[in-house]
């Protein structure tokens, strides 16, 4: 079927597809999240945790202040973060991200009336997503925006 | 010599991959950044698919992709008389046209990092520049932001196709800076920097160049061999770039790979997700190894060229986040495996008779 010279493609190629075969189901054991998006933190730490709360302020502006147990805010981003609970947290409003907090405190603007979900997930120094035990670490606030005025 | 290397080669090839497999770090690619903020939630907790975890499935479809090949194999054997029948006229075409495809994108590249004009998702364009690619920002290794105008300049000799043989050295020191700069990160990113830029290394700049209306695209004999080993080089980076990036995000990240074609809606011609990731995976792999080892190089090059325009095509990214790579495979497929007969320069040889 083939020339002799095709037989070494074939045993090296071969060798590689058996040896990924075998190897991959040992290394995507265990229901692994993906690395390029989420930084898992040893078993040995203690498991970060944030609260949000909510403030308004002049202007209309909302003010969130999070408090963030066993992690450290900072504004220094890397390329590649070691796996430790330091970083920033992205706001994430209904669903979008609107501001990351590089510190406790951050303003997110005024706020049309009605219900609001406000969301802060804590993030490795890469931007990787933080990950605990049960998927990723964050705190929510409702807010309650009344009707204004009506002129 | 030369057979002894080829040798260890094949061997590196079962090795390498493996080693990369079970050694995997944190790996970045800018897909991550398509994905939002739901997606991503629900990604963090998604279970590993049944076929990228079980030996069963896995073994099986291994064989397949191998029978597969065998019988491309087979027929590149017997459609070696076409190829080579047509083969002198694609030479002479990536000797005039290759040069330019691949000048263009890669200045289109280096001119929009260095200016932060194709950033990563969620960042503004223009704001941030970077090295090469939209996630290496600059702004991330303090002192280097220099690098922002050596490759705006860069980009401006490659347009012009002036030094353009230097410009390509160049090119494969900063894939190579990048690796020092951004660690094992850019490892997905520096063979198919470097590559091109060996590629333009030996060809020089080709048609619409002022280093070949200037006839500086020549090769003097004594270094002609050169021009052939570094072919192989550039060939053999862009294939150990294919199997890295299955390997390393594909094989072992493969719920990220699905929320991305979920995310885009990708067409699923009767598979579910998991089976069609797989085939993906499967595809990049081999035709990374068959790159590496230099066989089916234009058919090959074909598979990438559609395979990559299809993705781009149906997750809406522009053609600039691979003109390194259309370039690449435009060549690979106009030259085949080996390199092009360089020109030769004329040597005048003073001496008494």
């Amino acid at each position: 079927m083939m020339g002799g010279g095709s037989w070494g493609p074939v045993l090296a190629l071969s060798g590689l597809l058996a040896g990924l075969a075998v190897a991959a189901p040992a290394v995507n054991a265990g229901d692994p999240a993906p690395r390029a998006v989420f930084l898992q933190l040893p078993d040995h730490l203690p498991e970060p945790s944030v609260t949000v709360r909510a403030d308004p302020i002049s202007g209309g502006r909302w003010r969130l202040t999070l408090t963030a147990r066993d992690f450290g805010f900072t504004a220094i981003c890397l390329s590649t973060a070691e796996p430790v609970p330091m970083g920033h947290a992205h706001i994430i409003h209904d669903g979008v991200k609107v501001a990351a907090a590089y510190g406790p405190i951050v303003d997110i603007g005024p706020l049309p009336p009605g219900r609001h979900v406000v969301e802060a997930v804590l993030r490795g120094q890469d931007h990787r997503a933080l990950l605990g035990r049960d998927g990723l670490i964050k705190g929510q606030v409702v807010i309650v925006v009344p009707e204004g005025p009506r002129g | 010599m030369l057979s002894a290397s080829y040798c260890l080669l094949k061997r590196s090839l079962c090795v390498v991959p493996v080693v990369i497999l079970l050694r995997a770090g944190p790996a970045e690619a800018h897909e991550a950044w398509l994905l939002t903020p739901d997606e991503i939630e629900a990604l963090a907790v998604a279970p590993m698919p049944f076929v990228f975890s079980s030996l069963l499935v896995l073994g099986p479809a291994a064989v397949l992709a191998l029978l597969v090949t065998m019988a491309a194999l087979a027929v590149e054997t017997r459609l070696q008389p076409l190829e080579a029948e047509i083969a002198p006229t694609l030479q002479r075409l990536s000797l005039s046209v290759g040069p330019p495809i691949l000048r263009l994108g890669l200045a289109g590249m280096l001119a929009l990092a260095g200016t932060g004009g194709l950033p990563r998702h969620g960042t503004a364009p223009w704001v941030e520049p970077t090295l090469l690619v939209p996630d290496m920002q600059l702004s991330l290794i303090p002192g280097w932001g220099g690098l922002a105008a050596v490759q705006i300049a860069l980009a401006t000799v490659l347009v012009l196709g002036i030094g353009t043989r230097l410009a390509g050295l160049l090119l494969v020191a900063l894939s190579g800076l990048g690796l020092v700069l951004f660690g094992a990160a850019f490892l997905s990113y520096a063979p198919h920097f470097a590559a091109p830029g060996l590629l333009l290394a030996i060809l020089g700049g080709g048609a619409w160049s002022v280093d070949g209306r200037r006839h500086l695209d020549q090769w003097s004999a004594a270094l002609a061999p050169l021009a052939r080993i570094g072919w192989h080089v550039a060939r053999i980076l862009i294939g150990a770039g294919f199997v890295y990036l299955a390997v390393a995000y594909k094989l072992t990240q493969p719920t990220l790979l699905i929320a991305i074609l979920d995310h885009a809606a990708f067409p699923r011609f009767g598979l579910p997700y998991p089976v069609l990731a797989l085939i993906m995976t499967g595809v990049e792999i081999v035709c990374g190894a068959l790159l590496i080892l230099g066989r089916l190089v234009r058919p090959v090059s074909v598979a990438l060229l559609v395979a990559i325009s299809f993705l781009a095509v149906t997750l809406g990214e522009t053609p600039l986040f691979h003109a390194n790579l259309y370039g690449v495979m435009l060549l690979f497929l106009l030259a085949g495996a080996s390199a092009p007969p360089v020109p030769i320069r004329r040597e005048i040889r003073w001496g008494i008779a």
